[in-house]
């Protein structure tokens, strides 16, 4: 294969070179004597000169051309590890084996050496880069924003089975990746008061005074597109105190309060806030989202404002995807700039403000869309509250005009809520402010629209459209699973890297006993890994010819890892009270993390570690059942386990998941779907038709229905059903928590609570039943490895270059720059 | 702080002495110009040394600018460099103050009663 450098061969020996340069002019050692992390440091910088290279080419295209960029605004990007990505989209990671082979190293210690930058909670933050990976790779000229924070997500430990949080300190090295533009640098205000007076003309003239200053330091990460010929920046900031010191604190001579207030002002990028922890009121955060979007607006106008002159220009030149409504205050920002700073009139800038933004919601859980009390964006972004008050009450006077006595519909469309105190609706701000809102699963764009905000949909209905997510296959099939790849690239070509939908070709090969002999060899392989992983971790040991049982995702309650487990209590039940013999030996592999305030997805981590302490040291079930919980869920790791999974655990209570990711990224390597008609399974359905996949449980329609009739009555289920009496049963009894008999009695409790919005027990007849079909089929291997292959085959929509085309095409009305 | 006052086609021309104008030297700012604001009506200050400006700065400067105009006076301001101007356009003193390229530019407003901005 060519290379974007030559070929793979030809690069060898320069690449070589360029390894040994930067050890020893930018590490201060001979090669030799570095360190593994050094000798990581110095490939990475090899790598990251090739792209540098490649991304001022990137630019001065773009700069000849003047094309329409997308600036993609994301509290959250999770990156994953970069050095082997960067690697294959740049087509050396041959090259590089063979240089580091000649220098005596393995490129694959020096890939796990690399820290996880964990910049992200979950979906959100892996969908942002999964799409700047396809925005490269499509030429769509992109920048991504972001914030550099300094502790990402938590480590995750287990202590008795319990969750431990760890500060994930990644950047306490240094990040090769990472280049510093000091020069680059923008003050961003914040706090003060509104002065009220009149301008020289005698026209109201509000002036921001008495804010205190931030710095925001860009750090670009480059992102290559495969093939290496368009390199992106994802540019993520870090905070910075405005000067060294307060001087006026200074000067009197209080040094200790001078260096306090610098720390507080970088305390800003210090950490990101794990998911269901974002109280509302925490105002540290709503500096944060202010940060993020205030860095960014200024780096936007910068650029824009080099080449061209007219504002009236901006949204034929600029789109800017605000993911989630983190960073909705760019409604407000924007405005603020193009009013105040450019002297645009309100119409002008409201027509500009609205055509430059989009919106995607990612969530539908009413506890995470984000409001702000009144009273704390008034302290803290005093003229952003003006504006947002304004925006307001244009916008009500609309909303009366077409809907006139509305009261009730003008206080539920409200950008601010009449409540004690009033809040500021972040959701609303954003549709309000953007020409486009988007779900990212075609039944959650539909419950957007008849659900979550019907009014809206009422009054724009062409505002909203479906961009269903996807992944990377760059990352998720030809990094994370290399003998997959082989087979693939063997069989149909390389074309799939590029157009996934070419997997397609697959479906003739589905009942070729060779290829199905070849499949079933890498899952093998990929499990004897896996199993290697659990085993090192946890001292459990699996069966890797046991079905291999995946539910890997964050621990929530309405992803129901507790429906899982209540399955897998009633096969251990089966086994040791009934003698009944299970289908097939299966190893039940759980991963993820807890945000540290929800007591309720810890104790579900604790319940799974002693279900497996308990199941896994009973010898009679030993041959039929084990539970392994792998700990610190993150890319990294994602990317051992999928690959290994059978089966793909999405049994999200229906019309609680906006997506999901997990399900095609499990697909894509061949594990088949068990899930409920939920997020984008609902998709993966239609693609991979019903005979390759499990669905049960309730619809959305019918979880709703029988919220809005309360007419869900757990204890008929368990009354009904000896099975289901039995599991709820055994929580409360000391089956799992032989020292501490009450532990786990509030599941019980809980799973017979009528208020169980996530109605576990309406849908666990329907998961066992399902579960059943899973053993039969799995028990046939040749009918489960034709799922498999056809899995792999019909996956190809859930690309993210599709979805990135999409947003394109609709959203953002970008050319590709090739 | 030792502000120079010069006289431009019998206007009074004082000149920022300092780069940065921040809460160290505000205060101090504000006392120098006191005598200044009261001894005159018409006023050119040259801010073309300053390359910082924060809101303490700034407060300063609309002080001087309420002085002036309490007793019936005038205040322009002339060779601002991009900084202090981004600065003034953040918090919308550019609509208060009239702003000029040149002290040459300031001196003839003042003689033809123009308020454009010409910066």
């Amino acid at each position: 294969m060519t290379t974007p450098l030559g070929t793979a061969n030809g690069s060898v020996a320069p690449f070589q070179e360029s390894i040994c340069r930067h050890a020893m002019y930018s590490l201060g050692q001979q090669w030799i004597d570095l360190s593994a992390r050094d000798r990581f440091n110095a490939v990475a910088l090899a790598v990251r000169d090739l792209m540098m290279h490649r991304a001022l080419e990137t630019e001065a295209r773009y700069r000849q051309k003047d094309p329409k960029r997308l600036c993609y605004l994301s509290i959250e990007f999770l990156i994953g590890q970069s050095l082997g990505n960067n690697l294959r989209n740049l087509g050396l990671h041959e090259a590089c084996r063979q240089a580091l082979g000649n220098l005596g190293a393995d490129l694959s210690d020096l890939e796990a050496i690399e820290p996880d930058p964990a910049l992200g909670n979950g979906g959100l933050g892996r969908l942002g880069a999964c799409l700047l990976d396809s925005l490269a790779t499509l030429g769509l000229p992109a920048y991504g924003y972001g914030i550099n924070y300094e502790y990402g997500l938590f480590k995750q430990e287990i202590d008795d089975g319990y969750q431990r949080e760890k500060p994930d300190n990644w950047l306490e090295h240094g990040s090769p990746w990472q280049i510093a533009k000091p020069e680059e640098a923008c003050t961003v205000p914040i706090y003060g008061r509104i002065e009220h007076g009149v301008d020289r003309a005698g026209v109201y003239n509000p002036m921001w005074m008495d804010w205190k200053l931030l710095m925001g330091v860009p750090h670009d990460m480059l992102i290559p597109g495969y093939g290496g010929r368009t390199v992106h920046a994802l540019r993520l900031y870090s905070a910075r105190a405005s000067r060294d010191f307060d001087m006026q604190i200074f000067n009197d001579g209080d040094y200790l309060t001078a260096v306090e207030q610098k720390i507080a002002s970088e305390t800003v990028s210090k950490v990101l806030y794990p998911s269901n922890a974002v109280v509302a009121g925490q105002e540290l955060r709503l500096t944060q989202e202010y940060f993020l979007v205030a860095c960014a607006l200024r780096d936007i106008v910068r650029r824009f404002e080099r080449d061209h002159s007219v504002f009236g220009d901006f949204s034929d030149k600029v789109a800017i995807q605000l993911n989630d409504t983190h960073p909705a205050l760019a409604v407000a920002e924007l405005m603020r700039i193009l009013v105040d700073e450019k002297s645009l009139s309100w119409e002008e800038a409201w027509k500009t403000t609205e055509s430059t933004l989009a919106f995607t919601n990612h969530t539908l859980l009413p506890e995470a869309l984000e409001t702000w009390p009144v009273p704390v964006l008034e302290r803290v972004l005093p003229r952003h509250l003006q504006i947002i008050v304004e925006i307001n009450r244009r916008f009500l006077v609309e909303v009366g005009a077409r809907y006139p006595g509305d009261k009730a519909r003008l206080a539920r469309m409200s950008l601010v809520e009449d409540s004690t105190p009033r809040r500021v609706r972040m959701a609303h701000v954003a549709i309000v402010g953007s020409h486009s809102v988007n779900g990212v699963s075609a039944i959650h764009s539909g419950l957007i629209k008849t659900s979550l905000v019907p009014d809206f949909f009422g009054l724009w209905p062409d505002r909203f459209s479906n961009k269903t997510n996807g992944v990377t296959q760059r990352r998720w099939l030809l990094g994370a699973n290399p003998r997959l790849a082989d087979l693939v690239r063997a069989t149909i070509g390389d074309g799939w890297i590029t157009r996934l939908e070419e997997l397609e070709r697959l479906e003739g090969h589905a009942d070729d006993a060779a290829f199905q002999g070849e499949i079933e060899r890498i899952k093998r392989a990929n499990k004897e890994r896996l199993a290697r992983l659990i085993r090192d971790q946890s001292r459990v040991i699996t069966n890797p010819a046991s079905l291999f049982d995946v539910h890997v995702k964050r621990i929530h309650a309405y992803k129901r890892q507790l429906l899982n487990v209540m399955h897998i209590v009633h096969e251990y039940l089966s086994v040791i009270e009934d003698g009944t013999t299970p289908r097939v030996p299966r190893t039940y592999v759980f991963s993820g993390k807890a945000s540290p305030g929800y007591w309720l997805a810890k104790q579900l981590i604790k319940l799974i570690h002693n279900v497996a302490r308990i199941i896994n040291g009973d010898p009679r079930a030993k041959d039929w059942i084990t539970v392994a919980f792998v700990r610190d869920y993150r890319v990294s790791l994602a990317e051992q386990i999928i690959p290994a999974a059978d089966l793909s655990e999405q049994i999200s209570t229906a019309g609680y998941e906006a997506s999901g990711t997990g399900n095609m990224k499990l697909a894509l390597n061949g594990a088949v779907t068990l899930g409920t008609l939920d997020g984008s399974n609902i998709e993966i359905l239609e693609s991979v038709g019903r005979d390759n996949i499990f669905i049960f449980g309730l619809t959305a329609a019918e979880v709703a229905a029988m919220r809005e009739r309360r007419s869900y009555r757990p204890q008929d289920h368990y009354d009904r059903d000896a099975r289901v009496k039995r599991v709820t049963d055994a929580f409360s009894s000391a089956l799992f928590c032989p020292r501490e008999p009450d532990l786990f009695a509030w599941i019980t409790r809980s799973l017979l609570d009528a208020s169980d919005e996530h109605v576990h027990l309406a849908d666990f007849p329907g998961y066992l039943d399902a579960h059943a079909q899973v053993g039969d089929a799995f028990a046939d291997p040749g009918r489960w490895t034709r799922m498999s292959i056809l899995n792999i085959a019909r996956i190809g929509k859930f690309s993210s270059d599709r979805t990135a085309a999409e947003y394109a095409r609709d959203i953002w009305h970008l050319e590709r720059v090739q | 702080m030792d502000i120079p006052v010069e006289q431009m086609d019998g206007v009074a021309v004082a000149e920022i002495p300092v780069d940065e104008l921040d809460a160290s030297n505000s205060g101090e700012l504000k006392r120098a110009m006191a005598p200044i604001l009261e001894r005159y009506s018409k006023l050119i200050i040259d801010v073309g040394r300053l390359r910082f400006v924060d809101s303490s700065g700034l407060g300063a400067m609309l002080s001087c600018l309420r002085h002036l105009s309490a007793k019936g006076g005038d205040l322009k301001l002339c060779g601002m460099s991009k900084p202090v101007r981004a600065a003034f356009e953040l918090v919308r003193m550019h609509r208060i103050f009239d702003i000029l390229a040149t002290r040459e530019d300031a001196a003839r407003s003042f003689q033809t009663g123009s308020s454009r901005s010409t910066t």
